[in-house]
Formats: C-alpha cells, structure tokens, sequence
C-alpha cells in the first residue's frame, strides 16, 4: 500500500458500478475533495460482503482509498447516514443527477461546491420525496454548468452586455447569454427577465421561475451534451408510456 | 501465432461474464489438452441449451415446453403473482415453502444509467400477463437494490394504474438478527419503514 496516493475518509457518493472480475465491483464516486474517482471494490460482490449493501447510490459515505492511476483501489466505505434511501419518482431524478454527473464531469477534478448542491438535492429527494426538490435541482444544474466553466450570464445580455430588464423577453443563446427578442414569435425557448434575474439572485419562490428555469436548464445541457441523448430521459418517455 | 481455430475459440469464451484473454486461454488450453470428452460434452450441451431453451409464455423463466411445468401444473394459486428480477430469486422464493401463487421474472431490472428501461425489459409482457382477469394481487419481490427499487415502484405504478392490488415484500432487520449486529444502513430504513402494532 502506497503512503503517498493513500486518501482517508473523503465525503462522496457512489454515482454507479458495474461488476468487475469474479466478485468485484468498478465504482463511479464522487467525492468532495477528489472530484468524481474510479475504485475496484475488491469482493464487493462476495456473498456476505460488508461493502455489499454500503455502495449504494445515493448514500452519503465516507471512502478510503489508495493506489495512483485511473482506477484506485477501494479501501474502506464508511456509511454516513442521516437520510432515508430515494424511493420512487425520486428515485428516477436521483438517476438524471447521476447521469448528468458521469456524462460530463472529468475525473479528478474536484468541485466543492458542486459537491454541496448535489448533496442538497439528494438530501431534498430522500426527505421530501414528494415536492421533488425542483428548486434545488435547478440550483445544482445551474453549478454543474457553471463550474464546469460555461459561465451562464443571467443579469447581462450576450451583445454589448446590457443589463437584462424584468419587463423584458429573451432568447438565450447557449455560452453566450440571454439575447433580447421584440415580439414573442422571435425565437423559442424564450424567457422573461423577470425570471431570469430571479434565477440570478437565487430565488425559485414563483412557480413561473421553476417553470423557465427548467425550460432553460434543459436548452443549455442538452446544448453541453452536444445533441446526445440521456438514458435517463428516455426510460423516463417510455415508463410513461406504459 | 495460435492457429485460427484455438484464437477463435479463445475468444469466444470472453463472452462469458468475468472471463478475460487470460482466464479464456486458460480454459481453452484445459479443454483442449487436458479434457476432450468434457469439452465434447460442454460444445454438445451449449448446442442442445441454445436449440431447446426458451421462455416460458406465462411466467418468462426458462423452460424447453410452451409453458413451464410450475405454470402448467394447475395446483398454485392464479391470484397470486410474484414478481421476481432473476430465476435464482424464483427458487429462493419456492424455498420458503410459503408461497403457492404463481411467478413472472423478469429476467433483468430497470436501470436507467445503464439504458435498460420498460421496453429493454419487455415490460408489456408482464402488463399483459397481470390482467389477465385472474390475478388479484401482485408481489413485488424484485431486490432491495437502488435499480429493484426503480423496478418496483415503476412496474407498481403501471399495475396500479389498472386496478390490480400491488404490494411489496418487507425490508428490515433479518430474521433472528440483533440491532447491535446490524449495519446502521438496514437499521436506518428498518426505523423508516416500521409498521404500527
């Protein structure tokens, strides 16, 4: 065991795993300090594994690890609690926060604060199942881009950086900024500036906010994810359908 | 440079789950030098298995006839449907001696980052296996897993939705076990979930 790569007791989640070896595990982890890592849980798929019922997703824990490279070796996982496991519909916006997170987050590069709003949100989902944390979730899909560096400009527009007015309509132009529009046929998604400058000050108390603020989140990953569709969304159509 | 025929037999054994070039040359090497008539009997059984091995029209589990013998059998009760994700939890399942209803497997469970949702699972089958007019109440036994859950509650929403009685099997402590013994996780939704007496 190597002293130099050894990591103690790091706040993360597990994103997702999937089975390696015989009786292993590859876990996705996101940690506070470390960004999102990738652990062999070595017997993690033993019978009577200690690990077995501990690596779940969605639960706060504490990871050990040790060993440099792309894959580290996981050391010991230490469950946190304090919340209930994601049930239900939550469960299903639990997996889009996954999702989101293993598509376009790199390893290791750590984000604190993205971190704290992704906790919030499971946090929401797993005490409160039924109001769905809608504010929070929007609240982590604004950081998640921001830190991962398109900066979402909401109180200036993109052209000549105008202060963007409550009275106003906006189309938005994806890592460009809001863009004031005459008449409401202009362009679509569109966006007030009401609604765009509450987004600003954090404040998702108007359910019209909620509403473009979701209208807007969803222009600018899917925007970010460059056209690909998430697995998550398209499980979520069909189990509608049914 | 292997001869053809042994490199394309390597690689075919990768298709099995957790067997990479190292573990597949190995068998390859002990089939060939060490046992022939037992690799004469695998190629004969894989042969036989792929032709005659197919799903049973009622619960889905494997069976070589139309309908499996369980289903066929007439003796369990047709109220009764227990939901199950693989043919191993049927069995442990029968084990219990305690249930006499009849079976769906699932052969899988939803898991959405894996991109296995309703239709990968062929969920209209057990839609159209549960209102079949005989069923009153289906159990959901799927696992205890973040991706039994999403299967749980999305095959209980669409049942539901038809008038059908769902329910779940309980979670909690094992039976037998002591809190001080228990991990905090289990003990945790064990406080979540309890019932009133």
């Amino acid at each position: 065991m190597s002293g130099r790569n050894r990591v103690d007791g790091a706040a993360a989640y597990v994103l997702h795993s999937h089975p390696y070896r015989e009786t292993s595990l590859i876990v996705e982890a996101f940690s506070r300090d470390h960004g999102r890592v990738g652990l062999v849980a070595r017997g993690a798929r033993r019978p009577h594994s200690q690990l077995r019922g501990l690596l779940m997703a969605f639960a706060p824990l504490e990871l050990s690890w040790f060993g440099g490279g792309e894959v580290r070796t996981l050391a010991k996982a230490e469950w946190q609690g304090g919340q209930p496991l994601l049930t239900g519909q939550a469960l299903l916006v639990g997996y889009y926060l996954n999702e989101l997170l293993l598509r376009l987050l790199p390893r290791d590069d750590a984000h604190p604060g993205l971190f704290q709003a992704y906790g919030e949100v499971v946090r929401q989902l797993a005490l409160s199942p039924d109001s769905g944390g809608a504010a929070s979730l929007r609240r982590f899909e604004l950081t998640l881009l921001q830190e991962l560096g398109y900066g979402v400009s909401l109180e200036h527009e993109a052209e000549g950086g105008e202060a963007v007015v409550a009275e106003g309509l906006y189309a938005y132009l994806p890592e460009r900024g809001p863009v004031r529009v005459a008449d409401a046929e202009a362009a679509s998604p569109l966006f007030t500036g009401k609604a765009l400058l509450a987004m600003a000050r954090d404040d998702y108390a108007d359910a019209e906010t909620l509403h473009q603020a979701k209208t807007l989140m969803r222009h600018l990953l899917g925007h970010t994810l460059g056209g690909q569709a998430l697995h998550t969304r398209r499980v979520f159509m069909e189990m509608q359908e049914l | 440079m292997l001869p053809s025929t042994l490199d394309e037999l390597i690689d075919a054994l990768r298709v099995l789950p957790g067997v990479g070039p190292k573990s597949a040359q190995r068998m390859a090497y002990h089939l060939l030098q060490r046992d022939q008539a037992g690799a004469r009997r695998l190629s004969a059984a894989l042969e036989q298995a792929v032709q005659r091995i197919r799903h049973c029209a009622r619960c889905n589990t494997f069976t070589e006839d139309e309908v499996c013998s369980r289903c066929a059998s007439g003796r369990r009760d047709a109220s009764l449907l227990c939901v199950v994700e693989m043919p191993a939890d049927l069995n442990r399942m029968e084990e219990t001696h305690l249930y006499s209803g009849m079976y769906y497997v699932l052969m899988g469970r939803v898991s959405p980052l894996d991109g296995i949702g309703p239709r990968e699972l062929k969920l209209d089958r057990l839609l159209a296996r549960a209102t079949d007019g005989l069923v009153q109440e289906v159990i959901l036994a799927t696992n205890f897993t973040n991706e039994g859950e999403a299967t749980s509650h999305y095959i209980g929403e669409m049942l539901k939705s038809r008038g059908l009685k769902v329910s779940r099997i309980a979670r909690g402590l094992p039976v037998g076990g002591e809190l001080e013994h228990t991990d905090s996780g289990t003990i945790a939704q064990a406080l979540v979930e309890r019932r009133l007496l």
